[in-house]
């Protein structure tokens, strides 16, 4: 038998991709105005200010404290409200089990759209409501949990055993008793894991929604970046670190446990 | 064939009854026949044969086709809704599977037995009436688990599981049991202290019994009325003490062969 010729490596098409790569790079970076140059320039105003964060102010820390509180209180509530609202939100997206075609359609559209507006277009939207704070941030990370847990958990209530299902129809369930008691107990333990990992995502959101006046820790940052007090913003941003790491190593532990 | 003689007495009855599966399949083809309140009755044929369609029927688990079936004298509404779902309340279903909720403990998947006669936001939050527990517990002690209620299910035996899933079906009170290849998934000696249960629960409390089987010599065993099915069709219908080779090569529309018996080649 004859040896196959080795497939056409089709080195025009890389290197026109390639190509096309790099002169979209090229012309972001003219249009944002971004120069090596000028990076080199600024290097020294750069220095200054790692100087002058040097070394971070620990007296500031037990300042830290109360805000900390507040930035984990407002990811909690979003979690919570958001995980609760979830359930529902994911198990009528869920082709098997939803109880028809257009609850089904409208409810995936609305996941959907749900996930395409980030976190920070809700805390807007909020803020214009509530006006700005912990509130507002606590409502825009809920709808964001929502967003999240819902994508994740439907996935996870499509996948069930239906045969469990059918049993409890086959007792005289209604359909509420069929996923309460036949769909979802299979699938606790996922719900909870996601519930941990937006637990994550919303502690890092409530510190970014907090520079823009959610309150909690990134509202300190942003006052102190504001006042030029950089050991401050040292500190601060140390502790985010360590905070931070913290939570997640504790989640990825207890998800571990749970799947 | 058995005296129909009373029709007040009939508990089920098929009158044409069809199935033909959305993709054309024939499960079931104009059946009719009568089974009385409190009769034990084992279902036998070959893969596909429509043991489990005919089954399934009963409790509009699949829709009829053509005829019409009625339990204890009501049709078997052919809508989903509140009126088939108080027909099902009445009717206990044992699967081949067990169909356990297996991460959930023994009490609370025989407690699914009372999801009728239980408002739905109590049931789905946990918060089952005293008597209804009650009840549970009375199934399980009926099947001789109840040491095992706080297990997880999924930690039991398959005999075990399928004992638990007797019990759910007795949890409803039913007037009906219908059990599709019970023992299917079990060793031979746990098969036969299955059906021993089957028929004690079907003796002493009167519960009229479907059972539907693959092998032979358990059909002849335990079924006080063998109904045969051959694609979808009623080929056999008589006394499991009267049945012989003969009629179950009718069935089979073959020789019985060493798979079709549970235990030893042939006795
Ligand atoms: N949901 C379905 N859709 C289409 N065809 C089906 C469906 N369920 C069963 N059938 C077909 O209907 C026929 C009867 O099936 P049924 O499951 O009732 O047989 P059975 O006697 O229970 O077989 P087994 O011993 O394998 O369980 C078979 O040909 C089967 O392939
Ligand atoms: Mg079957």
């Amino acid at each position: 038998m004859n040896r196959p010729a080795p497939p056409d490596r089709q080195l025009g098409l890389w290197f026109t991709i390639a190509a096309g790569l790099v002169a979209m790079t090229v012309w972001s970076g003219v249009s944002i105005g971004f120069s090596i140059s000028e990076l080199v320039c600024n290097a020294p105003g750069g220095s200054r200010l790692l100087r002058e964060s040097w070394p971070p102010d620990f007296a500031f820390l037990p300042r830290l404290i109360g805000p900390f509180l507040e930035t984990v209180q407002i990811a909690l509530i979003g979690t919570v409200v958001g995980a609760v609202i979830a359930i529902p939100v994911a198990v009528l997206a869920a082709r098997p089990v939803s109880p028809n075609w257009l609850t089904w359609i409208l409810d995936r559209n609305f996941m959907n759209i749900l996930r395409t507006l980030p976190d920070l277009f809700w805390a807007m939207l909020f803020a214009t409501a509530v006006g700005f704070g912990p509130l507002a941030g606590a409502l825009a990370l809920s709808v964001f949990s929502v967003a999240v847990i819902s994508k994740l958990f439907s996935e996870s209530v499509e996948a069930i055993d239906l045969n469990l299902t059918e049993a409890v129809r086959a007792s005289g369930g209604s359909w509420l008793q069929m996923i309460g008691l036949g769909a979802l107990p299979q699938v606790w333990p996922q719900y909870a894991a996601y519930v941990l990992y937006a637990f994550e995502l919303n502690v890092r959101g409530s510190m970014v929604l907090g520079l823009v006046g959610a309150g909690g820790i990134g509202m300190i940052l942003e006052t102190q970046r504001a006042n030029f007090e950089y050991e401050r913003v040292a500190m601060i941003i140390l502790a985010v670190l360590v905070v931070v790491l913290l939570i997640e190593q504790f989640s990825i532990a207890l998800r571990r446990r749970l799947t | 064939m058995p005296a129909n003689a009373d029709s007040h007495d009939a508990m089920i009855r098929f009158r044409g009854a069809g199935v033909t599966y959305p993709n054309g399949v024939v499960g079931l083809e104009d059946v009719s026949l009568d089974i009385r309140r409190g009769e034990f009755v084992v279902i036998v044929g070959s893969s596909g044969a429509g043991k489990s369609t005919f089954l399934r029927t009963i409790n509009g688990l699949t829709p009829l086709s053509a005829g019409s079936i009625e339990v204890a004298g009501q049709p078997v509404p052919r809508k989903q809704g509140r009126e088939l779902r108080q027909l099902r309340a009445r009717i206990g279903m044992v699967f081949q599977d067990f169909r356990l909720v297996r991460r959930v403990s023994v009490l609370n998947n025989v407690l699914i037995g009372r999801v009728a006669r239980v408002a739905g936001w109590r049931s789905v939050l946990n918060l089952w009436p005293r008597a209804d527990v009650e009840l549970a517990f009375g199934a399980l002690e009926r099947v001789g688990i109840v040491d095992k209620a706080y297990t997880r299910a999924g930690q039991l035996s398959g005999g075990q599981q399928q004992r638990v899933g007797i019990a759910r079906a007795l949890a409803q009170e039913p007037e009906v049991i219908l059990a599709d290849e019970p023992v299917a998934s079990l060793d031979p000696v746990t098969c036969h202290q299955v059906m021993e249960d089957l028929l004690r629960i079907n003796r002493e409390l009167g519960i009229t019994t479907l059972v539907n089987l693959h092998f032979l010599d358990l059909a002849r065993r335990y079924g006080q009325r063998i109904i045969g099915l051959q694609q979808g069709r009623l080929v056999f219908d008589g006394a499991g003490s009267d049945v012989t080779d003969a009629d179950f090569q009718r069935i089979y529309g073959r020789r019985p062969e060493e798979d079709d018996f549970l235990q030893e080649a042939r006795a």
